[in-house]
């Protein structure tokens, strides 16, 4: 227990004073901050006075801001009411072309972000230079369009539209919503927060443990360790100090984001408590799957660094741990879209996917409490076995140098009396 | 104390490596332990330092079976190896504090034993900052960190320059002097002559030769005489011997100023210095041939081969 400290105390110090890590987590530490911080700081330094600002509220309620663009439209379908239509198109400036020749050229010389070819009151053609996937013109322009035929077509009918814009506009407002179970949609951020931080965690600090232990093995440090302790209190060690360097880097982004948060949620009008108001609960279910999930990674990617020789080995070795990983984390982050499904059930009592997909189940959905105990029980027990084994790995591999050994390979000689004492 | 190792086999696969070796090894005796690349010396060693068993055989400490664990043990692999990236002090004391140590202990006998080795300046520095041979001097400070009652040294001096071979000279001097368990496995069979009372010679997995070094060489000057003439060169001097001596000895070897000769049959030293005078040779040396531990080596293991 002794050198099992001293191990981990050790291998803890490397990874905290890493300078890499300090400056990734101050960096990410400060984004987030200063993110948080933007609407304090702005309100603090950059409000306009009371009066430019109802200023500006009256005037946007007449002339809603411009994007400076301009568009084109060619009015070849004969609506009437074009002023209307110009009014309320808010995308930028809507201009009359008279023929479409002129309106591709001055498209394809970039004067005009787009062009539109009224056919008919309900009919339009779009012309652009590049379809963008997220462009929105089209809809601004048929959001215009609609507006113009729905007010041509009121006055037709003798009423003013501006009688019925109202009625026709109205404004639904939802009260709380009242949940009986568990609320998925407002769980649903921080959970995918929560799983994203998980998988970068383990995929970050596998890789750190899998190194170090491979260059423990080509800086021929390990002949060494292994005559001085138990490689039991070596490996343990090596990938408790990975996990606590991880949990408390990772601590100390949720805090930063948490703390920053609840000093400026009233700047945020509270619009952000879905992501940071995490239930305790929640938080305790991460911290048992996660934590056991995590060490469950760390001893594999561990026990595969003791099998390569050279660290420039540890991807290749790590590749097919990688790939399941992987698999799991897609498997999960589908799973928050219908936390019923078949498959994420399944997950969640394989070990190698139960610490991601039972807490999106348990964060997201409905699950009984055994059915927690049970995998949470399946996942304790796997990763001791898994810890076990890894030593056994890490014992046999780390003294087989040259190419990399294979996972069989070790197996089967840890088995055999031979090489056992 | 008394490490005895008993008929020590040990396979690879299915090739066997060690077939059942045997040697023993006192306190304040160091054992050199020899053999030629591949003889199985460090099999032997990581065998002993519980890096891996042995297929069969026993290890015996004062007639009590060996686990490294129990004792303090210096060790200094064939494959070195430290932390580069990691400061000298600051491993040290981690290797002193895995051994057993306190922080304040593995401290103060780090500290001791980079100044001793000359390398107390480096002490902050990165591992992988240092020459070959500073390295190589952090490393033997590692070993004798936790003050081992039995030293395990294979190929120490490889490295070093004279200045620094003869700081380590030291250390093992007074290692036996302090009456330590020393296992010296080295191909410079200088040192093994210097420091080592008992060899152990292992070729091919096999003891073939063991003992007190004093013993072996007396055996194996048995018999065997060093000639010169103030006049003749080893040329004529070995003429004479193949004509007119054949009888009374045989040249074994020409050296670069002296032969080596072998009495033959129940002949004495004072038959052939007589028939030397009768034959007029004007005598520069005659001498007990003492062999080099070199020359036991190439035999032995020419002769095995």
């Amino acid at each position: 227990m002794r050198n099992f400290l001293i191990v981990t105390k050790f291998e803890f110090l490397n990874l905290v004073k890493n300078k890499t890590a300090i400056i990734a987590t101050v960096i990410i530490c400060l984004l987030l901050s200063l993110g948080l911080s933007a609407p304090t700081i702005r309100d603090t330094f950059f409000s306009s006075s009371d009066e430019e600002i109802a200023m500006d509220q009256d005037q946007g309620a007449e002339h809603p801001p411009s994007s400076g663009r301009t568009y084109g439209f060619i009015n070849k379908g004969g609506i009437t009411n074009v002023d209307d239509l110009k009014q309320r198109f808010f995308a930028g400036e809507l201009v009359a072309f008279n023929n479409q020749e002129e309106l591709e050229e001055q498209i394809r010389s970039g004067e005009v972000e787009a062009g539109y070819i009224i056919e008919s009151p309900t009919q339009y053609q779009h012309i652009v230079q590049n379809n963008e996937l997220m462009g929105t013109n089209p809809f601004a322009f048929e959001s215009a369009l609609a507006e113009a035929y729905r007010i041509s077509a009121f006055e037709d009918m003798g009423i003013e539209y501006s009688s019925v814009e109202g009625i026709i506009s109205v404004h639904i407002e939802q009260q709380d919503t009242v949940v009986l179970g568990t609320d998925s949609a407002s769980n649903y951020m921080y959970t995918y927060i929560l799983v994203f931080g998980l998988y970068f965690l383990i995929i970050i600090y596998g890789q750190i443990i899998a190194t170090s232990v491979a260059s423990e093995k080509s800086n021929r440090a390990m002949e060494v360790l292994i005559t001085s302790t138990d490689s039991t209190h070596l490996i343990f060690g090596k990938v408790i100090a990975g996990a606590l360097a991880g949990i408390c880097q990772f601590g100390l982004v949720i805090l930063t984001g948490i703390t920053a948060y609840n000093l400026n949620a009233a700047a945020w009008d509270n619009s952000l408590d879905f992501v940071f108001k995490i239930p305790g609960s929640t938080l305790l279910s991460f911290s048992a799957f996660g934590i056991l999930g995590y060490l469950f990674y760390l001893f594999i990617f561990g026990a595969l660094g003791a099998l390569v020789s050279r660290t420039e080995d540890v991807n290749t070795s790590s590749t097919p741990i990688t790939l399941i990983f992987v698999a799991v984390f897609i498997v999960s982050m589908t799973g928050m879209q219908n936390t019923e499904g078949m498959v994420l059930k399944i997950a969640s009592f394989v070990p190698f996917s139960s610490f991601m997909a039972m807490f999106v189940r348990v964060s997201m959905g409905t699950v009984s409490t055994l059915e927690v105990i049970a995998s949470l029980s399946i996942l304790a027990i796997t990763t001791a076995l898994i810890g076990y084994l890894a030593s056994k790995i890490y014992r046999m591999g780390t003294l087989m140098y040259g190419n990399p050994v294979k996972l069989r390979t070790v197996l089967k000689l840890s088995k055999g009396k031979s090489l056992s004492r | 104390m008394k490490l005895e190792v008993k008929n020590l086999r040990k396979s690879f696969s299915d090739t066997e490596v060690l077939h059942g070796i045997s040697f023993t090894i006192e306190s304040g005796k160091a054992l050199g332990f020899l053999g030629r690349n591949g003889a199985g010396k460090t099999t032997t060693i990581r065998i002993l330092m519980d890096l891996f068993s042995g297929n069969s055989g026993e290890i015996l400490l004062n007639g009590k079976k060996f686990v490294p664990k129990e004792h303090q043990i210096g060790y200094l692999p064939e494959e070195r190896g430290l932390y580069p990236k990691q400061k000298v002090l600051e491993q040290l004391v981690y290797f002193g504090q895995l051994r057993g140590l306190t922080s304040k202990e593995a401290k103060e006998n780090a500290l001791y034993w980079l100044k001793r080795l000359g390398v107390e300046e480096h002490k902050n520095k990165k591992l992988e900052t240092l020459s070959k041979g500073n390295q190589q001097k952090v490393q033997l400070a590692e070993t004798f960190i936790c003050n081992p009652d039995i030293v395990v040294l294979d190929e120490p001096f490889s490295g070093l320059d004279p200045v620094n071979s003869q700081i380590l000279k030291d250390i093992i001097r007074e290692l036996i002097q302090q009456n330590k368990l020393l296992i010296f496995s080295s191909h410079q069979m200088g040192y093994i002559e210097e420091f080592c009372e008992n060899i152990a010679l292992i070729n091919k997995g096999e003891i073939v030769l063991k003992g007190d070094l004093k013993e072996i060489k007396k055996e194996y000057g048995m018999n065997r005489l060093t000639l010169s003439d103030v006049n003749l060169s080893c040329n004529e001097l070995k003429e004479i011997f193949d004509n007119k001596l054949g009888n009374i000895a045989t040249v074994v070897d020409e050296k670069k100023d002296y032969l080596i000769i072998e009495l033959m049959g129940q002949n004495t030293k004072q038959d052939l210095l007589k028939a030397l005078i009768e034959l007029n040779i004007d005598i520069e040396k005659f001498s007990t041939y003492q062999p080099t531990l070199e020359d036991i080596f190439v035999k032995k293991v020419g002769d095995a081969s």
